[in-house]
């Protein structure tokens, strides 16, 4: 009986150790199914763009989404991501393809600013690659050319600056990233190779700097066709970048600042009248810095900080439609395209006045983005007339500060992010090419001040003032939006608009990027027109005009006013959304 | 199936070839050397007319702000039309004054019996309100017309040389104009 009542025991306890294996067993698979049918249900069908690129269009990811200017480099990104490498490496392998795809725009003869958000330690940091002036340059050194003035800032060997693209790309892949650098390049050595049509976007910036690039480069250069500019459809190959972009991958980015590489820099910026040595590729640094924050009712922007004033200006523009009911006055409507034309005309006297590089003036960068000094500038404009002169704020000056381009966007399965912005400021840049090398270099150098007493200008190993401003946009400690523009001083406006348009007027991403857009600007505090797209309404148009305003019409979509990309994160669903704007090749890759 | 569709591409290929063949067999030589180019627009497109007058082997000068006293000693004013707002604010100007300063050179052009042939090279991308008012006010005063194909996709150039009566020679690629061009002109 014992033992019979001991194995009744048993059988009962290995009944129930398999009920419960059964009901664990259960649970599982009920679990396994619900996920599975979960994922099925929110697995996102990408359909494929309208052919009408106007039209809005969500760019859709799940585990991972890039967003850039072209199609082959938002490509090259998906595949790194794809390959699970993180948002780091897909940027700089995007960025990379760009100088290949897109290289009127951005490239390693150029420089920028990355945002860099990651997931895990919720930190958000900047690297600042942006371009230095050469040892040898002097504030007056422009404004001793007198009437050439303009055409040595952007199209000689003396508007060149310090390129910092490729010590930038390098110190976000050591410090944030998995891949070499030769791995981050592989895609883009194809793209040059291989080539690809040219798009009418590049055809037609190829021939608004036809002038430029038939002075500088010889008649086989790959950047014209038998020495007339590309036409839409033409295939464009660059075996020399492609070469270029080997040496680099072989042997590093020495190679580019102090090796075969610098010696063709600096003999064609030379040969072009200009001052840079071998020294100042030498001694360039990118450097990593706190980024910048400010708010727009309860979201926090990330952005870059001086000099890259974008950033500022875009956190200080919104500052000061928080004084406004912006969504009861309506999208686009004279009222609220008054109110934001007088704010960036105060904005630019300020950046006139305070803004040059941290390293060596002070830039009373708290003052600026002060929520009173905003409310300030908002009672000064009045509601019915443009004011006739637009004064910069008077700050302590010794207060401690606190510490034509491409945008790119990335954000990978762990929820790390990318906002990039770089340049090589004009189209095609200076429209100099180091011999043999397939790079185009900059004329970042014009982004100095022509006055000698600015705080802009130009000085040995000053960095120029820009307006890039990469953002990420977080609500509730997530990100939200991750966004940027190429567009000159043109950026933090049309980013502005877009993050309003988003956030006030409930437009989905594209929708915001696609809509028409405005600018306005003060030089000396005095007014300048307002630019608008034609697309904007007769009416708009005439009531603006009416109260006073002088106004441009532009195109109906141009680029004048940026080319922007972003993502926005939709967090609950885990779904990320792609808007790639129209008015140059934008394009988004998820899976 | 591949047949066909090869004999239809080589039919298609010998009706674009055979027009655009005609469309160079059919420029006159109306022009007279040495010719002033400028833009109506300031468009970056001047720069390649004159590169395209080079090639020809014409005798041309280039004069972007051109006015009417350089009209002595021109026998063709070439007008490349095109507004383009960069080059409209690098020369200072803005639509008003370069359609003034364009009118002044065609009512001179006209008292001293000078012939002007219009140039669009800029294609699609080099349309819009703006050109194509400046397109519909001097193209009316062209003895001939020679544009990229893409920019007059919907016929608007067609439109206003039937209306007048100007020859009109369109051409694939902006390259494509050298030919007309170079038959355009007495040798």
């Amino acid at each position: 009986m014992p033992k019979s009542s001991e194995k009744k025991k048993q059988a009962n306890q290995n009944h129930n150790q398999w009920r419960r294996l059964r009901a664990t067993g259960c649970r599982l698979l009920l679990a396994a199914a619900t996920f599975f049918v979960s994922c099925q249900r929110q697995a996102i069908v990408q359909k494929a763009p309208p052919a009408d690129r106007r039209l809005p269009y969500n760019f859709v990811g799940q585990n991972g989404l890039v967003v850039a200017a072209n199609p082959l480099a938002a490509e090259a990104g998906l595949g790194m991501l794809k390959s699970g490498s993180n948002a780091v490496d897909a940027a700089v392998a995007t960025a990379f393809a760009l100088n290949a795809a897109e290289p009127f725009a951005s490239g390693i003869g150029g420089g920028g600013f990355m945002v860099i958000y990651l997931a895990r330690s919720q930190k958000a940091t900047v690297i600042d690659y942006r371009e230095k002036a050469p040892l040898g340059a002097s504030p007056t050194m422009f404004r001793e050319k007198g009437e050439e003035e303009g055409m040595w800032r952007t199209s000689t060997g003396l508007a060149v600056a310090v390129p910092g693209a490729l010590a930038g790309w390098d110190l976000a892949l050591r410090e944030y990233g998995t891949v070499s650098l030769a791995r981050a390049a592989a895609r883009a050595i194809e793209i040059a190779e291989q080539g690809y049509a040219v798009s009418q976007t590049f055809s037609s910036i190829n021939k608004d700097e036809y002038e430029r690039l038939a002075a500088n480069l010889g008649e086989g250069s790959c950047y014209l066709n038998g020495g007339l500019p590309y036409e839409p459809g033409d295939v464009f190959r660059n075996s020399d970048l492609a070469r270029t972009f080997r040496l680099i991958a072989a042997k590093g980015i020495e190679e580019f600042y102090r090796g075969d590489i610098a010696r063709r820099i600096v003999a064609a910026v030379q040969a072009h009248r200009g001052i840079m040595t071998l020294e100042d590729l030498a001694d360039y640094k990118p450097e990593e810095v706190a980024a910048l924050r400010g708010t727009y009712k309860n979201h926090t922007l990330v952005t870059a900080p001086p000099p890259a004033s974008g950033g500022l200006h875009l956190i200080q523009l919104l500052n000061i439609a928080e004084n406004w009911p912006v969504k009861g006055w309506g999208h686009n409507s004279p009222k609220t395209i008054h109110h934001l034309s007088e704010a960036l005309r105060f904005i630019f006297a300020d950046r006139e006045r305070y803004i040059g590089d941290p390293a060596f003036v002070s830039v009373p960068v708290n003052r600026l983005l002060s929520k009173e000094y905003a409310a300030a500038i908002a009672s000064r404009i009045m509601p019915d007339r443009p004011l006739d002169s637009y004064p910069y704020g008077e700050f302590d000056e010794s207060a401690p500060t606190q510490g034509n381009t491409t945008h790119l966007c990335v954000i990978d399965r762990e929820g790390n992010v990318v906002s990039l912005t770089q340049s090589i400021n004009d189209f095609f840049g200076t429209g100099i090419v180091p011999e043999g090398t397939g790079f185009l270099l900059n004329n970042q150098m014009a982004d100095f001040s022509s006055d000698p007493e600015s705080v802009n200008a130009p000085a040995p190993g000053h960095r120029p003032v820009s307006s890039m401003a990469p953002l990420i946009m977080f609500k509730d400690g997530k990100p939200l939006l991750v966004l940027g523009s190429p567009g000159g001083t043109r950026i933090f406006s049309s980013l502005a608009q877009i993050v309003l348009n988003v956030t006030e007027f409930s437009m989905s991403l594209d929708e915001a990027i696609e809509a028409p857009r405005f600018f306005s600007y003060s030089a000396a505090g005095k007014p300048r027109p307002i630019s608008v797209e034609s697309r904007l309404p007769e009416a708009t148009i005439s009531e603006l005009q009416k109260i006073g305003h002088e106004v441009t019409v532009r195109e109906a979509y141009d680029k004048y006013f940026g080319g922007a990309q972003g993502i926005m994160v939709l967090q609950g669903k885990r779904i990320f959304l792609g808007g790639a704007d129209s008015r140059r090749d934008g394009w988004g890759a998820g899976y | 199936m591949t047949q066909r569709l090869t004999v239809c591409l080589g039919l298609t290929f010998l009706l674009c070839s055979g027009a655009a063949l005609s469309a160079v067999q059919n420029t006159t030589a109306v022009f007279e050397e040495p010719l002033l180019i400028t833009s109506a627009g300031q468009n970056a497109e001047v720069q390649l007319a004159a590169v395209l007058a080079k090639r020809a082997g014409l005798d041309y000068i280039l004069s972007k702000l051109a006015t009417a006293s350089d009209l002595e000693n021109t026998k063709t004013l070439t007008l490349v039309l095109g507004a383009s707002l960069k080059g409209l604010g690098a020369a200072g100007l803005d639509v008003d004054k370069e359609r003034e300063r364009v009118r002044a050179l065609v009512t001179e052009s006209q008292k001293r019996n000078i012939p002007i042939l219009c140039l669009h090279l800029g294609g699609e991308a080099r349309r819009g309100q703006q050109t194509d008012d400046l397109i519909a006010e001097f193209l009316t005063w062209a003895k001939m017309a020679i544009v990229v194909k893409s920019g007059n996709n919907d016929g608007f150039f067609t439109k206003i040389c039937q209306a007048k009566n100007i020859p009109l020679i369109e051409v694939g690629k902006t390259a494509d104009a050298l030919e007309p061009l170079r038959k355009a002109f007495k040798r």
